[in-house]
């Protein structure tokens, strides 16, 4: 019936668009659900029934900073429709009671391997049901780059997995290809003088009408629309001499590099955040430094913290990007916050640790209008846990990709067995609970994190909340 | 807890031997610390984690008091009277908690001289000669927290050599030097398979263990004959030399074990049948399986660096479920869980994650389980909790000045004692972890 309703929709906008002599462009998976939404509206005669979703009074960390205890998150047909206290919801609205729980933003995986399927070509390899991809939601995962793709972990479906194409693009600028840097230097300038002169004809024009463009002769245009700010070019690079050379680059010509690996970031971080630099790090990367150098260097627990205090935005990835399941834990994709808990034990705060896996992420692959944060307007992608997202023994209860709950830990036999919840039929009659007061040695062996945990029972005492 | 009173008086009875008799290869500590002077050291601290194993967990607001290198005093900052003389310094919020103990290490020393695969038994080789003070790995595992590590051969042969217990602090040998042999190594299955794919395989691998064990156990009692003059001197045999401090009680069988067949045949033909003392040093895949057999036998499970089983075909006994392997000792009643790196197979300075990825997977931490088993169980494990394991009076000072639950990875560690003396201090310098 759904399909029926989108076909007539389809036709209608393509009729629409023919009288008016344009054909509507076919975004690679780009904004689908909104586009989805925009067909149905068209489709006057039979209305379709709006999709509801609430996920209701759990502690919801938006990702933007605020923090709202005992909130509601209410989503309409994969979006995010509101988020607050006592909220209108029409009663049809299917609800997740999170009560004692807490809501976050799904996490934003910037590389990725294995999760989705066999191969790189996301659309035609995509697994709904594999392994990998369920143990990859109940880490808190719901979007990661694949490939050069990114796609979201849809569960159980083929629709909505792709979200964006071409997500990266490559500069190479380091010691160790003199003459591939003498080129990119003079590409730069070459595309820098046509940007002048094409200025210049712009204002030139208005008096001479037969005045020609500029030749483009020898002119990058990728560089040109670099300089245009259309993109951010992504460069590989560790090591001091390299990240400053990038750096000088950078504000020589006015663009802002994404830098991956970052190694030696901490010794020009004052640099590299002159130069509007972003890096995609891991925090646990381990690198000595030369005994043959005689001034700072190699890797440092301390980078993520150092380079965010210089103005520098923060990706955090962890070594193994896949799902490793030999049995060593906590080094993989699957334990991704724990990678983000070392930048916090280097000095980063716990919530730029926590933007370091979602929202940034996300802006660095240009997705940041869809997913990152929890707002009105964004995918309806969050995730619910038993306690605070970067503690080692919290779990993923509940995961939620377009308003749809598409891993439950009790649904699923991997997890299902460790701290079950208190209503389920798994759970022990007496048990701890990371949600619950502890008792008091176990409070003090949990990292002093009482207040943490009274926090977390408040909204259970308080039914409601503050609403 | 009677069973766990119990064991300990066991293992408090057996340390009674090398305190008073001080095998000539341990080092005198308190000579090391004597630089000290008489001035004392008092700390104030937020909380001290003492980790006993059957005393007090936790002190809020404590004062602990060293001197000479030992700790001297621990209680309330209220109710302990702070000695004259003694220096005071308030550490604010910072916490103090024993040094870390991992007992199955191989980044102590170079790596590469570890695995001189000569013989399928190996008992007189030494980790000894491999011991590099100052190496970079263990300024790395002093910034995390792990202060004392057991240095052993790897498991190439199904007997490597024998291991040698170190501090990781201090620059010089003979400082680091807690115990030397620190073990045997031992590994049944699951390494010295592949010295060479012609050889034979188990069960002969087994056999001719036990033979070697036998040999060994027949050369010390003619040792222990003739030192109650009810002998004639043997012949000395450096290769089975290390039998007479096993025998004694001065060193333990360190194992690598893992899948529960093999570990079962350790507690059996180790524990049960040889009667040595022997502990678990892996334990991981299905290996928990064997875990009441193993606290019945008293042999300690000192855990990873697989901390999960995952559902995989070749294991059928996870039913489709992620099993964390410290809580399937648990779940079986065992009481002495410690956890290791066998670094660099996970950095040596990540030894407290393997705790934190226990207590995801399911370990029961309500007790603070984790912070005995990496400090105390681990010290009881080799014998040396006479000397450090936990902040008690009379113990090495092995302090961490931290900010937290050492278990958690957000955790700093601020500063290091060892022996009473600053190791590391992340305001000074470098932080390096």
């Amino acid at each position: 019936m759904r399909t029926l309703i989108r076909t007539k929709a389809t036709l209608f906008l393509v009729l629409a668009a023919l009288t008016l002599g344009v054909l509507p462009v076919a975004h690679a998976g780009d904004d689908e659900p909104k586009e989805k939404a925009a067909e149905e509206e068209s489709s006057e005669p039979e209305e379709p029934q709006d999709k509801w979703f609430a996920v209701v009074d759990g502690d919801v960390y938006t990702g933007t900073g605020a923090v709202l205890r005992g909130a509601t998150v209410l989503c309409k047909n994969g979006v995010i429709e509101d988020i607050g206290y006592d909220l209108w919801m029409p009663e049809e609205t299917e609800t997740l009671d999170a009560r004692g729980y807490r809501v976050y933003p799904g996490l934003v995986a910037i590389n990725s391997s294995g999760l989705f399927g066999a191969g790189s070509d996301l659309p035609n390899t995509f697994n709904p049901f594999g392994q990998n991809l369920v143990l990859a939601l109940g880490s808190g995962i719901t979007t990661a780059l694949t490939g050069n793709e990114v796609g979201k972990l849809k569960y159980g479906t083929l629709e909505g997995v792709q979200v964006k194409t071409n997500v990266f693009r490559y500069l190479s600028f380091s010691k160790s290809s003199p003459a591939g840097k003498r080129s990119l230097r003079e590409k730069l300038a070459k595309a820098a003088k046509y940007r002048r002169a094409y200025a210049q004809y712009e204002i030139d024009k208005k008096k001479n009408k037969d005045l020609k463009e500029p030749s483009k002769k020898n002119v990058d245009s990728n560089l040109v629309s670099l300089l245009d700010g259309k993109w951010r070019p992504v460069f590989r690079a560790n090591e001091r001499t390299d990240l400053l050379e990038i750096a000088h680059l950078a504000q020589q010509y006015g663009f802002r590099p994404i830098i991956q690996g970052c190694r030696e970031g901490w010794t020009v971080a004052d640099e590299l955040g002159r130069a509007g630099a972003s890096a995609i790090i891991t925090p646990r990367d381990r690198r000595p430094k030369s005994e043959q150098l005689v001034r700072e260097g190699g890797s440092s627990i301390e980078n993520a913290a150092i380079l965010y205090r210089a103005g520098v935005s923060v990706a955090i990835i962890p070594g193994n990007v896949g799902i490793s399941l030999g049995g060593i834990v906590g080094r993989d994709l699957m334990h991704l916050t724990v990678e983000a808990a070392f930048a916090v034990r280097g000095g980063l705060s716990d919530e730029a640790a926590l933007a370091g896996l979602t929202i940034e992420p996300a802006r660095l692959m240009g997705i940041d209008h869809r997913v990152g944060s929890l707002e009105v307007g964004k995918d309806a992608d969050m995730i619910i846990t038993d306690g605070d997202i970067l503690h080692y023994k919290t779990f993923v209860q509940w995961t939620v990709i377009d308003g749809e709950i598409v891993y439950d830990k009790e649904a699923h036999l991997y997890f299902a067995h460790i701290r079950p919840r208190p209503d389920s039929s798994l759970a022990p009659e007496q048990r701890l609970d990371a949600g619950e007061n502890p008792p008091e040695e176990a409070a003090a062996a949990e990292g002093g994190d009482e207040e943490e945990s009274e926090e977390a029972s408040e909204p259970k005492e308080g039914g409601g909340g503050q609403g | 807890m009677k069973r766990l009173l119990l064991l300990s008086i066991v293992w408090a009875l057996a340390l009674v031997g090398p305190a008073a008799g001080q095998e000539p290869g341990a080092s005198a500590s308190p000579a090391a610390a004597g630089s000290e002077g008489g001035s004392g050291l008092a700390l104030i601290a937020r909380k001290a984690l003492v980790a006993s194993l059957d005393g007090p967990t936790v002190i809020d607001n404590a004062a602990l008091l060293i001197q000479g290198g030992h700790i001297v005093g621990i209680g309330p900052a209220r109710e302990l009277e702070i000695p004259d003389g003694f220096q005071v310094e308030d550490l604010g919020d910072l916490w103090v908690a024993p040094g870390l103990i991992d007992l199955h290490d191989h980044v102590a020393g170079s790596l590469r001289d570890l695995n001189d695969m000569l013989f399928m038994t190996n008992p007189g080789l030494r980790a000894e000669p491999t011991i590099t003070p100052g190496i970079h790995a263990m300024k790395q595992a002093v910034a995390g927290g792990v202060t004392s590590v057991l240095l052993i051969p790897g498991s190439g042969t199904n007997m490597g050599g024998q291991g040698i217990l170190v501090r990781g602090g201090f620059d010089t040998f003979e400082e680091n030097l807690i115990r030397n042999p620190g073990s045997l190594k031992l590994a049944q299955a699951g390494n010295p398979e592949r010295r060479a794919p012609w050889l034979p395989r188990r069960s002969f691998m087994n056999w001719n263990t036990r033979v070697t064990f036998k040999r060994g156990i027949a050369y010390a009692k003619a040792w222990q004959a003739y030192e109650k003059g009810e002998g004639p001197k043997p012949q000395k045999n450096i290769q089975y030399e290390v039998f007479r401090d096993l025998l004694a009680g001065r060193t333990q069988v360190s194992t690598h074990t893992q899948i529960y067949q093999v570990v079962n045949k350790t507690i059996e033909m180790v524990a049960e049948e040889l009667g040595l003392p022997v502990y678990i040093d892996h334990g991981t895949f299905d290996g928990f399986r064997a875990a009441e057999r193993a606290q019945a036998s008293g042999v300690n499970a000192i855990l990873g660096p697989r901390e999960v089983q995952a559902p995989l075909t070749y294991f059928p006994i996870t039913d489709g479920r992620m099993l964390g392997v410290a809580a399937g000792y648990q779940e079986r009643g065992h009481e002495m869980i410690g956890f290791n790196t066998d670094a660099p197979v996970i950095p040596q300075e990540e030894l407290s994650l393997q705790a934190a990825m226990a207590v995801h997977y399911g370990f029961d931490d309500s007790q603070m389980q984790t912070v005995r088993g990496l400090t105390i169980i681990p010290a009881m494990t080799a014998g040396i909790d006479d000397r450090i394991g936990s902040l008690e009076v009379g113990k090495d000072a092995d302090v961490l000045v931290l900010t937290g639950d050492p278990v958690d990875p957000r955790t700093s560690i601020e500063r290091v004692y060892q022996q009473g003396r600053v190791v590391y201090d992340a305001r000074k310098g470098k932080r390096r972890w």
